[in-house]
C-alpha cells in the first residue's frame, strides 16, 4: 500500500507546487473563505514583523496565533510553502495510518459480533469485507490531499493546515490506543484552536472500548480511567500554556487567542454563521448571543456521546463536522478535514437519502462564494445578504450531510441487529424513521 | 565690493519716508521667507440652498486672483454648480451682494474639483500631495518649502468636524495630521487657514505643526450666520463673516501694507453675531508684521536699483551680514523634500528577536520526554 500512497503524495505535491508558482496564489491567498482572521498568513507575517520591531505581536488586533506558531515560523518563515506542503502530507499520512488501524479494529469487532451471533441472519450483504476495505485508507489520503478545499487552503498558506495536522495526529494516537500521546495531541489541538475540546469525549470512549472497560456510570474502573485520561490532558494543556508564557514573558496571548475565539470581535465575512448576526446586533444583546452561538458547538457532545457510545470514531467524525460548521471562524480547511473521512463510511452509500441534493448544494455554493463576493465587494450590485445566503446554504448543506450520514449509520446498525426486512406487528413492511 | 553693498543699503534707506535704520530696512526686505503663493479654496456643501457657501468661496477666489495669484496656483473645489443650477434665475452668475451688485462668478473662473470630486479623500490628497500619477497639474498643489498657502474652507460644520457633501466628514484631527504631513514633507513655508462654518474654531484647535495661522468665523458652541437673502434669487447669498472679509479685501491692493491684526478685527460681534476667533501661537512671526498680501496675493519683493552689482563670492559673504528672519526650516534640496530618499538608503533590518533560551530548552525537553515515554527508554541505546 505504500507505493500508491507515495504516488498520491507526489501528485498532491506537484499540484500545490504548480499553484504556488502560478498567479492564482495571490488571488487565493486573499479569499476570505480560506483565510480567516485566525489563520491568515498575512497576519502571521505581520505578527513576526512586529516582533522584529520589538513590539508584542498581540498588542494590536491583528495577530491571533499561539506562541508555538510564532516559534515555528520564526525559523521557518523563508520556507513557508515547503512547511505547508509537508504539513498536508503529514496529515494525509497520519490519516492513512489511522484508518488502516481503524479498519483492523472494525473488522475484529465485526468478527466478534458474528461469532457471538449478535447479527440477524439476513444481513450478509451489509457486512464489510476486507476486500472492499482494502483501499479505504488510500482513498482517505486521496480525499484529503486532492480535495480542492485542501489545495486552496494550502496555497493560501492558512495555518488551518497545522490545526488539521495536529488533529490528524491526535486521531492516529487515539486509534493506536496510546492514551498519553492522544492526550498530548488533544491538548495541542485545544491549545491551537479551542474547539477540539469536544473531541475529548469520543477519544475517551474509544480508549475505554480498547481497554475493554464497560461504560457504566457506577463502574469504578471507568471513572479511574476517565480521571487518568482527563488529568493527562489537563496537565499537558497546562504545561503547554505555561511554556507559551515563557516565549514572550507575558500572558497577552490568552485574551488575544482564546478571548478572540470566544468573543468574536472581528466580523470579517467568512463561511461561518457568526459574522452577519453580530454585524447587525445591538450591543447589549451581543454577549447573550455570543454565549448562545458558542454553546451550540459544545452542546451536541453529550447527546451524541449517549447515542454513539459504541461507535466513537463515527462520533469523532460527526463532532469534527459540527466543529467546522459552528465554530466562530471556520474556513474551507476545516471542511476538508472531515470530508477526508467520507470514504470510511462508503458502505453507508445505499442508505444515504439526500446525497445528490447535498452534493449539488455544496458544489454550487463553492462556486457561488467567489461570484457573490465579487458582486458584493467589487461590483457593488449585491450586498452582504447575498453572501450570507450562500454561507447559510453551504452550512445547511453541511448539516444535511452530517444528518444524512448519521441517519444512514444508525439505520445500518439497526438493520444489522434486527434484519434487513423489517415488519410491523401486522406483517406489512416497516420503515425506519429518525425522530 | 563691501562698500558698494553698504552704499546700496544707504540708498534704500534714503528713499524711505521714515528714517529707518539699515536693520529695519533689511528686516522689511527679508520680512517673509516665501517665494510663491498658493491657495486652496474649498466649498463643501451641495444643493441650491447652500448657495452662500459657493458664493463665499468664489468671493475669496476673486480676491485672491485679483491680488495676483494665478489660476495655476489656485486649487478651487466647489461641491455644486450654482451658476448653472436649474434653480438659478440668473444663470451663469453667482452674486455676493443683494440686488445683484457683485457677480463673483465672472468670466474666467477655473474650478479644479467640481461636484462629486470634492471629497475628504481628494482634499487630503491635494494637501499631502499623495495624488495618483494621472492627475492633471491643475488639480495638484505643487507647493514647496517656500510656499505660503491660503486654505479657505466653508460649509456646514460642527464641533470638531466639517461636513463634506452631506455624506462624510473631515475631523479636526485629520486636518491637523494632514498639515503635519505637509510640514514634514516641506510643502509649505507658512499656512493661513480660514474657516467659515458653525463652530469653526473647533477645526483649528488640534493643529500642532509650526507656521500655521488660523481664523474662524465662530467659536465652539456658536453658529455662523448668513448675511442677507436676495429676494430675486430666493436664497441667502453670503455668510456674514466672509461678506465682511470680502469687503475688507476689496480695499486691499497688491502694494497694501495692511497686516493680519487688521484681518483679526474684521467682523466684530456686533456685525457678525458670532465671535470670530483666531490662533497664532503656532506662527513664528508676529501677526503685526505679516502682510495680508503675504497670503492673499502673490507679491514679489523687488528692489529696483540702477547700480551694477558684481555677483562674486564677496557679495555672497555680504548677504549674510543682513539679519535674516530665521525660520525653522533648513534649506533642503528637492530630492530630500520627499522621505523616499531616506527609505532608499535604508539597509534591511536584521532580525532582532529570538525566542528565549529557556523556552527552547523547555519545549525540546518536553518533546524528548514525550518521545521516550511513548517509545520506551530502550531506544536510547540506539540513539547514542
Amino acid at each position: 500500500m505504500a507505493a500508491p500512497l507515495v504516488l498520491v503524495v507526489l501528485a498532491a505535491v506537484t499540484v500545490r507546487a504548480a499553484l504556488y508558482r502560478s498567479s492564482l496564489a495571490v488571488f487565493i491567498a486573499e479569499r476570505v473563505e480560506v483565510a480567516s482572521p485566525l489563520n491568515a498568513w498575512k497576519r502571521v507575517v505581520e505578527g513576526l514583523a512586529l516582533l522584529d520591531l520589538g513590539v508584542s505581536p498581540y498588542s494590536g488586533a491583528i495577530f491571533h496565533e499561539t506562541p508555538l506558531i510564532i516559534y515555528l515560523f520564526h525559523f521557518l518563515i523563508e520556507y513557508a510553502e515547503l512547511v505547508f506542503v509537508i504539513t498536508d502530507v503529514l496529515t494525509a499520512v497520519a490519516l492513512y495510518l489511522a484508518i488502516q488501524d481503524f479498519n483492523k479494529v472494525v473488522f475484529k469487532k465485526q468478527k466478534l459480533l458474528i461469532e457471538l451471533d449478535k447479527y440477524a441472519p439476513d444481513v450478509a450483504e451489509l457486512i464489510q469485507t476486507p476486500m472492499e476495505m482494502h483501499y479505504i485508507p488510500l482513498k482517505v489520503a486521496l480525499f484529503y490531499l486532492l480535495n480542492p478545499y485542501t489545495v486552496m487552503s494550502c496555497v493560501a498558506k492558512s495555518t488551518c493546515a497545522i490545526n488539521n495536522s495536529v488533529i490528524a495526529f491526535f486521531i492516529l494516537a487515539t486509534i493506536k490506543g496510546s492514551a498519553f500521546l492522544s492526550a498530548v495531541f488533544l491538548a495541542l489541538a485545544t491549545y491551537q484552536s479551542l474547539y477540539p475540546l469536544t473531541l475529548f469525549a469520543p477519544a475517551l470512549l474509544y480508549l475505554l472500548q480498547r481497554q475493554f472497560i464497560p461504560i457504566k456510570l457506577k463502574s469504578k474502573s471507568f471513572w479511574l480511567y476517565t480521571m487518568q485520561y482527563a488529568s493527562l490532558y489537563l496537565c499537558s494543556l497546562v504545561v503547554i500554556i505555561c511554556l507559551s508564557f515563557f516565549l514572550l514573558n507575558s500572558w497577552d496571548f490568552i485574551p488575544s487567542v482564546y478571548g478572540f475565539i470566544l468573543s468574536v470581535p472581528d466580523l470579517t465575512p467568512n463561511i461561518g454563521l457568526f459574522w452577519y448576526f453580530f454585524a447587525e446586533m445591538f450591543e447589549h444583546f451581543s454577549l447573550f448571543f455570543v454565549c448562545v452561538f458558542q454553546i451550540n458547538v459544545f452542546f451536541y457532545t453529550i447527546p451524541l456521546a449517549i447515542k454513539l457510545k459504541e461507535h466513537p470514531v463515527f462520533f469523532m467524525f460527526v463532532q469534527l463536522a459540527i466543529i467546522s460548521v459552528f465554530k466562530s471562524y471556520p474556513t474551507l480547511g476545516d471542511v476538508a478535514l472531515y470530508m477526508a473521512f467520507l470514504p470510511v463510511w462508503s458502505h453507508l452509500y445505499r442508505f444515504l437519502r439526500n446525497i445528490f441534493i447535498l452534493s449539488c448544494v455544496l458544489i454550487f455554493c463553492s462556486f457561488l462564494f467567489p461570484v457573490l463576493w465579487h458582486l458584493w465587494i467589487y461590483a457593488g450590485s449585491a450586498n452582504s445578504n447575498f453572501y450570507y445566503a450562500i454561507t447559510l446554504t453551504f452550512n445547511i448543506g453541511q448539516i444535511l450531510l452530517i444528518s444524512d450520514y448519521f441517519y444512514a449509520f444508525l439505520r445500518r446498525e439497526y438493520y444489522l441487529t434486527h434484519g434487513l426486512h423489517l415488519t410491523r406487528q401486522d406483517g406489512t413492511e416497516a420503515m425506519l424513521v429518525l425522530k | 565690493a563691501r562698500a558698494a553693498a553698504a552704499l546700496l543699503v544707504l540708498l534704500g534707506s534714503c528713499g524711505a519716508a521714515l528714517a529707518d535704520s539699515p536693520q529695519d530696512q533689511a528686516e522689511q526686505f527679508f520680512r517673509s521667507g516665501h517665494t510663491n503663493n498658493w491657495a486652496v479654496l474649498v466649498c463643501t456643501s451641495r444643493f441650491w440652498f447652500n448657495y452662500r457657501h459657493v458664493a463665499n468661496t468664489l468671493s475669496v477666489y476673486r480676491s485672491v486672483k485679483r491680488l495676483g495669484i494665478p489660476d495655476s496656483h489656485i486649487v478651487l473645489m466647489l461641491a455644486d454648480d450654482m451658476a448653472c443650477n436649474p434653480r438659478n434665475p440668473k444663470p451663469a452668475t453667482v452674486f455676493s451682494h443683494k440686488n445683484m451688485e457683485l457677480n463673483v462668478y465672472g468670466d474666467d473662473v477655473e474650478v479644479d474639483y467640481r461636484s462629486y470630486e470634492v471629497t475628504v479623500e481628494n482634499f487630503l490628497r491635494v494637501l499631502t500631495g499623495r495624488i495618483p500619477p494621472s492627475t492633471p497639474r491643475s488639480k495638484r498643489l505643487l507647493s514647496d518649502d517656500r510656499s505660503n498657502i491660503l486654505i479657505y474652507m466653508t460649509g456646514h460644520g460642527g464641533n470638531g468636524f466639517l461636513k463634506f457633501q452631506d455624506s462624510e466628514e473631515i475631523t479636526n484631527v485629520e486636518l491637523a495630521d494632514a498639515f503635519e504631513q505637509m510640514w514634514q514633507k516641506r510643502r509649505y513655508n507658512e499656512l493661513l487657514f480660514i474657516i467659515d462654518t458653525c463652530q469653526g474654531a473647533s477645526m483649528y484647535e488640534r493643529f500642532y505643526s509650526p507656521n500655521i495661522m488660523a481664523l474662524a468665523s465662530s467659536q465652539v458652541g456658536e453658529d455662523s450666520l448668513s448675511h442677507q437673502p436676495d429676494l430675486g434669487i430666493g436664497v441667502h447669498l453670503m455668510d456674514r463673516y466672509t461678506f465682511y472679509v470680502l469687503e475688507f479685501l476689496e480695499e486691499i491692493h497688491p502694494a497694501s501694507q495692511t497686516n493680519m491684526n487688521d484681518l483679526f478685527q474684521v467682523c466684530p460681534k456686533s456685525l457678525c453675531v458670532s465671535t470670530p476667533g483666531h490662533r497664532t501661537d503656532l506662527f513664528q512671526r508676529d501677526p503685526q508684521r505679516v502682510l495680508i498680501t503675504d497670503f492673499f496675493g502673490s507679491v514679489r519683493k523687488v528692489e529696483i536699483t540702477t547700480e551694477t552689482l558684481s555677483l562674486d563670492r564677496d557679495v555672497a559673504g555680504l548677504e549674510s551680514k543682513f539679519p535674516e528672519e530665521e525660520l525653522a526650516t533648513e534649506p533642503l534640496k528637492y530630492a530630500e523634500q520627499l522621505p523616499v530618499a531616506q527609505i532608499i538608503h535604508q539597509k534591511p533590518k536584521q532580525k532582532d528577536w529570538h525566542p528565549p533560551g529557556g523556552f527552547i530548552l523547555g519545549l525540546w525537553a518536553l518533546i524528548i520526554m514525550v518521545f521516550f515515554k511513548t517509545y520506551g527508554i530502550k531506544h536510547m541505546k540506539h540513539v547514542f
